[in-house]
């Protein structure tokens, strides 16, 4: 099946290195103290943190002077095109896990000792990076909820096929049978928090694959900075009205 | 001032966040006798209603609900099944109500919030009493396949009302649903046809289409409903969480579009109601219906 027709573009009319559309909003659930909508195409995702709050299961604090970070990653049933999804496969699991880690890393947790960070992640619509749409509204949700960061954490998806490395795959893409590289960065301290590949690639391949990735994670890093200033003017408005 | 009352000293001196939350019932009280809530609500009115179908493109039919910051969202996806054999030109509907996590921060993850099932048996009750849905509409063959119709409905944002928001994108989920289109193949099984490839599918919808086109349910009786919090002698219309979790006392009536009583709930709490409490609940009930009866028919028209 042809990915990427003699004119250089995909099945939905991008090019290779062509992003799909991202909307972003922040502070869309009133009852969570931080929280965000981020699209991609798409992928519809909802984040909401609850935090700092008191440790509600104190077997689960392993370090006393760090804040507690749990994450649980679950997809709507309506959210794929197929069949219903059982609520707590191993795929969620695995994601719940892979986002507490990355986002665990960004989030000052010696700032805030004894302390539980709540981040609940719902998908509504998945059509292919999901688990980037994820940390990105994670993200946003985090600094709607005020809590310290070291940086931003951004995430992109890349793959590679009929010999095109291409940026942000949807679900058909993926689906294809070609690499998946899923980066994720803390853009401004240039670190590699998240890196998953699945499938073969050769090395040369997959540093074409990965500098793309990065660079659509830059992107999104400029978004993101865009959304939260956006939302600091218009907290300033209320405040000074 | 030489009040005995030590909340009344306080309350001079206290700021006005502080006692909402020391003394909430009183805050409350404060604000009742003067026939008005925190939010400057009238005690009959409920907050703006707001309901936008079909967001999500991966569902057959879905629709978003919001009372003030209750927000709901419904989806539908229609599989075909096999029909029971005692209702073979009947088909079926599946309900569930879900509170996940980031709705409210007294949900923990991994522990079902306990007021999930109950909205949820709640709903298939008063949905399938209602006679909302003529299941025989979702019959495709008699006694070989019909639809089974899953709803799923998600809390994104609980500030109190739930099943009032979830009632109404539930109804609006049923409005917007476009039955796919399928057909009987050469085996005697319902497969479905895509919109895209033509010449296969148009003889295909010709010789066999048992459902020829997207076509959508008709809904009779509509049911609407309307929660209300009896306090002492006062009736306040669709609660916030703040409230329901100060008194205790709820009261749901819905009714349908003919003002018939479709169902009426209220599961103890400190408050014994009069028939004449219930009364004027059902009163409020009816305006809300008319209401919600003019934003979905907007709805619709969009």
């Amino acid at each position: 099946m042809e990915y990427v027709n003699p004119e250089g573009l995909r099945l939905d009319g991008r090019r290779f290195n062509e992003m799909r559309q991202i909307v972003a909003e922040v502070g869309v659930v009133s009852k969570a103290d931080g929280s965000a909508v981020f699209e991609m195409g798409n992928t519809k995702v909802i984040a909401a943190v609850y935090g700092p709050r008191e440790i509600q299961n104190k077997s689960l604090q392993k370090k006393n002077d760090h804040a507690l970070v749990l994450c649980e990653y679950s997809m709507a049933q309506f959210s794929t095109g197929d069949r219903r999804r059982q609520k707590f496969d191993r795929r969620s699991t695995e994601l719940s896990l892979v986002i507490r880690q990355t986002m665990e890393a960004c989030i000052l947790t010696e700032l805030l000792p004894h302390s539980q960070i709540d981040i609940f992640l719902q998908v509504l619509q998945a059509d292919g990076g999901t688990r980037s749409a994820c940390i990105n509204a994670a993200t946003l949700a985090l600094a709607d909820a005020g809590i310290p960061m070291r940086d931003l954490a951004v995430s992109c998806s890349a793959g590679y096929l009929n010999s095109t490395p291409l940026l942000d795959l949807n679900y058909v893409e993926d689906s294809a049978g070609g690499a998946d590289v899923t980066v994720g960065i803390l853009p401004k301290l240039d670190k590699v928090t998240l890196l998953q590949m699945d499938a073969k690639l050769p090395m040369e391949t997959f540093e074409t694959v990965f500098a793309l990735a990065s660079e659509g994670c830059k992107a999104i890093a400029e978004r993101i900075r865009e959304v939260l200033q956006e939302n600091t003017k218009q907290l300033e408005y209320r405040r000074a009205a | 001032m030489g009040l005995p009352d030590s909340s009344q000293d306080l309350s001079t001196e206290m700021e006005v966040d502080a006692f909402r939350r020391i003394f909430p019932l009183r805050f409350f009280e404060r604000h009742l006798s003067e026939s008005l809530r925190p939010d400057a609500r009238p005690l009959g009115k409920a907050r703006d209603t707001i309901v936008n179908p079909g967001l999500v493109s991966t569902a057959d039919g879905s629709a978003l609900a919001k009372i003030g910051s209750t927000t709901m969202l419904a989806a539908i996806r229609m599989e075909v099944m096999t029909p029971s054999t005692d209702s073979p030109d009947e088909g079926c509907i599946a309900l569930e109500f879900h509170m996940p996590p980031i709705c409210s921060p007294t949900v923990r993850p991994g522990r079902p919030a306990d007021a999930a099932p109950v909205i949820s048996k709640r709903l298939t009750d008063t949905i399938l009493s209602s006679g909302m849905i003529d299941l025989k509409e979702l019959c495709l063959v008699s006694g070989k396949a019909a639809w089974m119709g899953y709803l799923d409905i998600y809390c994104l944002n609980a500030d109190g009302a739930l099943f009032d928001a979830a009632l109404l994108s539930a109804v609006a989920a049923f409005s917007n649903l476009e039955i796919p289109v399928v057909a009987l193949n050469d085996n005697g099984r319902i497969v479905a046809i895509s919109g895209g490839k033509d010449e296969d599918n148009a003889s295909i919808i010709e010789k066999k289409a048992v459902n020829k086109e997207k076509r959508k349910l008709t809904l009779k009786n509509i049911p609407f409903s309307l929660t209300c919090i009896l306090h002492k002698n006062y009736i306040l219309a669709d609660p916030t969480t703040e409230e329901e979790s100060i008194m205790d006392t709820l009261v749901t009536v819905v009714l349908d579009a003919s003002d018939q009583l479709v169902s009426l709930y209220k599961s103890g709490g400190t408050v014994l109601a009069y028939s004449s409490a219930v009364k004027s609940c059902v009163e409020l009930a009816r305006k809300r219906a008319k209401e919600l009866k003019q934003i979905l028919g907007e709805m619709d028209i969009d």
